[in-house]
């Protein structure tokens, strides 16, 4: 049960099992249908999710009321909108579910919980925190000068496998760039990497 | 010879869509008891049970997606499937049909209802086998194996009692035209009311059945109705089936590649880092283009 939750916390928090076992006893998960949402736009986020199994996504809507992804989040990724749970204001975004999936909510207090455990899980809070505000200045970067093969490299660097989940046009919608622009750039790749009737790698 | 018993009937399951044209029960590897390892070499059984598609103007279907490590086997029992892949190949599965596309190290390949079916719209009945591939098999190059009903060799049952269709293996006398990787039997075995067949494979094969139409009874014991599973427990070699009203029941029955199983969607290897190759290939279109 909660096999990758336990997981993180052993590897990202360095938590002993007996911990775990205390948090873990403490915390709600929730199972969320293909397509059901976790999170409205106009709604105060009051949470932050782990990704246990399945695929989320969080998005906006555009001035053409067309979706706009910022982030996905597979297994073992966490969403969330930081700001609304922060300064508790309504969200600009939406969380919805690709794929049937099963989320462990945090709330506040668990993040009180966990920093209770010592002065180094602040630290470590912190610096989680700082590697998110790192992500995201290079996915600025990113969208303001990088071409579309450019990005779509640094994505499947990032997410190897949703390109297999989601379909292109929500890779596309993440990118930044046409759906045309997606095949465009994967039909290069294959111009220079497919070799017919040859064996694979 | 001793007696192989049933070891469980499994019904089907709730059915999911497979992209928008293809609304299956899977059988291999979510139910009960029936997982990859369990019914080796056969790795996925998802079975399109008679649904009624109304006309479509636009080809219902699911869309460009790779495999690699092992084999599709598609067979069609009403209504028609178009398929394309990334190598230039594509044809058309009709009914009575079968293809057995050897993915191996990779294809991208999209699969429709054929224009004309989606057209007039029809009864879809259609059977998708996964066999996989012993791991020296797996990175080959790819082929297709298309039997066309005429191609499909039968073995004819004295008294107008029906007809065993021999896809692959042996049925008596009568051989099938595909040719696989590893020793197995896919027949259709097609009976007339009350009629009677006989089956015998080796005890350590994982052998089951799936009723397309009508019902039978097993071992003159157990019934299984449509669309419902038997599974074979790995002792005796021998079987035997009664159609109680009219029926098509296909058999399979294939010896276990003894080999740990590494799956994720549309890949099965051996290991996570074969896994991870698969996927980095793909995205780097390895596979080839194929449009959408």
């Amino acid at each position: 049960m909660l096999r990758n939750f336990r997981t993180y916390l052993a590897n990202q928090w360095g938590l002993p099992k007996e911990a775990i076992d205390q948090l873990c006893a403490q915390i709600n998960t929730k199972q969320v249908d293909k397509e059901g949402f976790l999170l409205k736009s106009g709604e105060i986020c009051p949470l932050t999710f782990f990704v246990e199994k399945g695929l989320l996504r969080m998005y906006a809507l555009n001035e053409k009321g067309k979706e706009d992804i910022l982030q996905f989040a597979p297994e073992n990724w966490l969403v969330s909108d930081r700001g609304s749970v922060y300064f508790n204001e309504p969200s600009d975004y939406y969380i919805d579910a690709i794929e049937n999936t099963t989320v462990v909510l945090l709330d506040q207090g668990f993040m009180e919980r966990i920093s209770d455990l010592g002065p180094s899980f602040r630290k470590l809070n912190e610096r989680l925190l700082h590697n998110h505000i790192r992500h995201l200045n290079k996915r600025v970067k990113l969208l303001l000068g990088a071409s579309a093969e450019t990005r779509y490299l640094n994505f499947i660097k990032l997410h190897p496998d949703v390109l297999l989940r989601v379909p292109q046009w929500m890779v596309a919608s993440y990118l930044g760039i046409a759906p045309e622009s997606l095949s465009r750039v994967r039909r290069a790749l294959a111009k220079k990497n497919f070799k017919p009737g040859q064996r694979l790698s | 010879m001793d007696v192989k018993k049933i070891e469980l009937v499994v019904p089907p399951r709730p059915p999911h869509f497979v992209g928008d044209g293809f609304r299956v029960h899977n059988f291999i590897p979510s139910s009960f008891r029936l997982t990859m390892e369990r019914m080796s070499p056969f790795i996925l059984l998802d079975y399109n049970s008679k649904f009624h598609f109304p006309p479509s103007e636009k080809p219902k279907g699911v869309g460009v997606h790779p495999h690699r490590g092992f084999e599709t086997v598609t067979i069609a029992y009403k209504g028609r499937v178009a398929h394309h892949d990334s190598a230039g190949g594509g044809g058309i599965i009709g009914e009575g049909g079968v293809q057995w596309m050897t993915a191996a190290s990779g294809v991208l390949h999209k699969e429709y209802h054929e224009e004309g079916f989606s057209k007039t719209g029809g009864d879809f009945q259609m059977v998708q086998l996964w066999v996989n591939l012993p791991a020296k098999y797996k990175m080959t190059a790819p082929k297709y194996q298309a039997l066309d009903p005429k191609d499909i060799n039968a073995h004819t049952l004295p008294d107008n009692a029906g007809r065993i269709e021999v896809i692959a293996g042996q049925y008596k006398d009568v051989r099938g035209a595909a040719s696989t990787f590893t020793p197995m039997h896919l027949f259709n075995a097609k009976l007339a009311q009350d009629a009677t067949a006989d089956f015998a494979f080796p005890a350590h094969y994982n052998t089951a059945l799936l009723v397309i139409e009508g019902e039978v009874t097993v071992n003159g014991e157990e019934k299984a109705p449509t669309d419902h599973f038997v599974l074979f427990e790995n002792e005796g070699e021998s079987f035997h089936i009664k159609a109680d009203r009219e029926a098509v029941v296909l058999i399979l029955s294939g010896e276990p590649i003894n080999e740990p199983i590494a799956a994720q969607g549309p890949f099965v290897m051996n290991t996570r880092e074969e896994l991870a190759q698969a996927i980095e290939d793909f995205n780097l279109g390895k596979f080839g283009y194929l449009e959408d």
